[in-house]
């Protein structure tokens, strides 16, 4: 496999504003795919709270940079769930996967994915799952090459877009 | 008459002919026909002996039918010219008239397919559905970015040439004037620094060929309305999707990941090749002042050029083309797709890359001789030229393993000599002979 060239760490909250700024490359993206994920432009200031809090809880967050000298090739931000009913009763839910385009095809996910498996390892958390928008080919096709398989659909409408009879 | 009348009067006259012409061209039989004998070997009962052989070998159908002269103007009718989505029917009398200039100037039976698809898969199906009737097809006016995807997956899919004038031939002729500038200013396609303005199907194209004919890609910067293709543009992610060829171009390109507006890209560099807004002042004189000496501007935008020569010239360039005729140094598809389609009709050739194209420049920029700086490319009336490129073509296709009929460059170029020449000849004696019209008298 390729080599990179980069390593993996934790985000710190000195991260923040590139971890932000990729971010919302990646959620507007997924406003590309579905209208259901159009961006909350308005109200950055939120959202920037919300994702430091992810990074300072490491209890309930995972986020990971995949870095090279001193520059962000890409992030991972994931949750750690509870599954009262199911056995083993955690897993971690991949969110946010993205890497910046310059560095794309060069192995820099599969970086990412080695650094939360370790994360995972140490915690003894075995499942891994991962969410993004059906239409995100280039997720599915990325996921499946190595090795996911599809456990959950979801969906999902406006309710207010629905038109009479 | 200024230019605005000339143009309301080519308007005028144009629609008046049309309705007197009824169209620019039609089919008359190849093969003489003296009497109802004639019938039983041309039609039935001896056809049927010519269809077993052709079911027998698909191929043959490029030896006992025209398919072998034959090709398909294919568009939806999505971008026409200037105009834009006017539909297929109103796409019509341009792809006509690409047909008579691929016969005029190419001897190529040219038949205009204006197409009714609403999106690309439809396109790409009724295109493949046509491949048994033609030796290959001339895409044209469809929209950008879905260009790049139905020439790609033809090109894919069929086993003739898949063509698309408003990429790879302006892309050809453009390559074949730089080759011919850079000759002039004394550079060299590595060293060369290149601004390309406008990131539609001609530039997007350009920038590829330009790559394929030893240009750095970190030496090519992009830019469209947005500013420099850099690559940490936001809009890069939802590029990956829509338009994969620049998102690629944006990755390879810009070596030194300049940012912001068109003249930070300009600056320093040695050439632009502007195909984008048709309006004066798009590029301004300060910014060609800051270009490296004896610079090469390519304005190619109709009916405007982004900058008039005589700016471009007094700021310092030593080259500079437009897609006008009314001006030097016009770069023009025209002088590109009738030789490289009677070559890789001449040579039956399967398919069309990038390789091909540039020996196709390179062929096109080699017949120019004594290079000026207002004359780095041929002009429509060299008649020359379009065997030349043919026989130049068609070795390349038997080079890239494309022909089906190999032949040696001097044989392809009596071919093409012939084809040419008894199709022009036969135009001219129906004119001489009234079978064509006169062009009949207008009112002011």
């Amino acid at each position: 496999m390729k080599d990179t060239g980069g390593t993996v760490r934790k985000a710190t909250e000195a991260d923040i504003d590139q971890f932000m700024s990729m971010i919302m490359r990646m959620k507007k993206l997924n406003g590309e795919f579905d209208s259901l994920f159009r961006v909350r432009e308005g109200d950055m200031e939120s959202i920037k709270e919300y994702y430091l809090r992810c990074i300072k809880d490491q209890e309930n967050f995972i986020t990971l940079l995949a870095v090279k000298k001193d520059k962000i090739m890409g992030l991972l931000k994931a949750e750690i769930r509870e599954r009262i009913s199911y056995e083993p009763s955690r897993e971690v839910r991949i969110i946010d996967l993205y890497i910046m385009p310059e560095f794309r095809r060069k192995n820099v996910g599969n970086l990412l994915l080695g650094g939360i498996y370790e994360e995972m390892k140490k915690r003894g958390i075995s499942i891994i799952t991962a969410e993004f928008p059906s239409l995100n080919l280039i997720a599915l096709n990325f996921y499946e090459k190595i090795g996911y398989r599809q456990v959950t659909s979801v969906y999902g409408k406006n309710i207010l877009d629905d038109s009479p009879d | 008459m200024n230019s605005g009348e000339r143009t309301a009067r080519f308007n005028k006259l144009a629609v008046e002919y049309s309705r007197y012409f009824k169209g620019k061209i039609r089919t008359i039989p190849n093969v003489p026909i003296h009497s109802l004998k004639d019938f039983s070997y041309w039609y039935t009962p001896g056809v049927a002996e010519v269809s077993m052989e052709i079911s027998r070998n698909p191929e043959e159908s490029f030896n006992l039918t025209g398919r072998w002269n034959t090709i398909g103007i294919v568009t939806d009718g999505t971008r026409v010219l200037g105009i834009g989505n006017v539909g297929p029917e109103a796409a019509m009398p341009v792809m006509e008239g690409k047909a008579m200039l691929f016969n005029l100037l190419g001897g190529v039976n040219a038949i205009p397919l204006p197409l009714r698809t609403s999106n690309k898969d439809e396109f790409v199906a009724a295109v493949s559905a046509l491949e048994p009737s033609f030796g290959g097809f001339n895409l044209e006016d469809i929209e950008s970015p879905k260009c790049f995807f139905v020439l790609k997956e033809l090109q894919e899919k069929l086993s003739v040439p898949a063509w698309h004038d408003d990429q790879l031939g302006t892309a050809c002729i453009i390559l074949a004037g730089l080759i011919n500038s850079m000759r002039y200013t004394g550079r060299k396609a590595e060293d060369s620094t290149v601004t390309l303005i406008g990131s539609g199907a001609a530039n997007i194209a350009a920038a590829h060929l330009l790559i394929e004919a030893g240009f750095k890609p970190g030496n090519l910067i992009m830019v469209d309305s947005k500013g420099i293709l850099d690559k940490e543009r936001e809009d890069l992610d939802s590029l990956m999707f829509t338009n994969p060829w620049k998102y690629e171009l944006a990755l390879k390109t810009n070596g030194e990941n300049r940012k912001g507006p068109i003249e930070n890209a300009i600056k320093g560099s040695d050439i632009i090749v502007s195909a984008a807004k048709a309006q004066p002042g798009t590029i301004k004189k300060e910014w060609v002042s800051q270009m490296n000496k004896d610079s090469i501007v390519f304005a190619l935008a109709n009916p405007l050029p982004e900058i008039w020569p005589e700016d471009a010239l007094s700021s310092g360039a030593k080259i500079v083309a437009t897609g006008r005729g009314d001006f030097p140094n016009q770069i023009n598809n025209s002088l590109v797709f009738p030789g490289v389609f009677r070559g890789m009709l001449d040579a039956r050739s399967r398919g069309v890359n990038f390789k091909i194209m540039v020996k196709a420049a390179q062929e096109i920029a080699n017949y120019v001789g004594a290079l000026q700086p207002d004359k780095i490319v041929p002009s429509m009336d060299d008649w020359e030229l379009f065997p030349q490129v043919a026989s130049t073509v068609a070795r390349a296709a038997v080079d890239e393993g494309y022909a089906r009929k190999i032949d040696s460059r001097e044989g392809y170029l009596k071919t093409a000599r012939e084809t040419i020449s008894l199709n022009r000849t036969m135009i001219e004696k129906s004119m001489d002979l009234g079978f064509i019209k006169k062009l009949p008298e207008v009112k002011e």
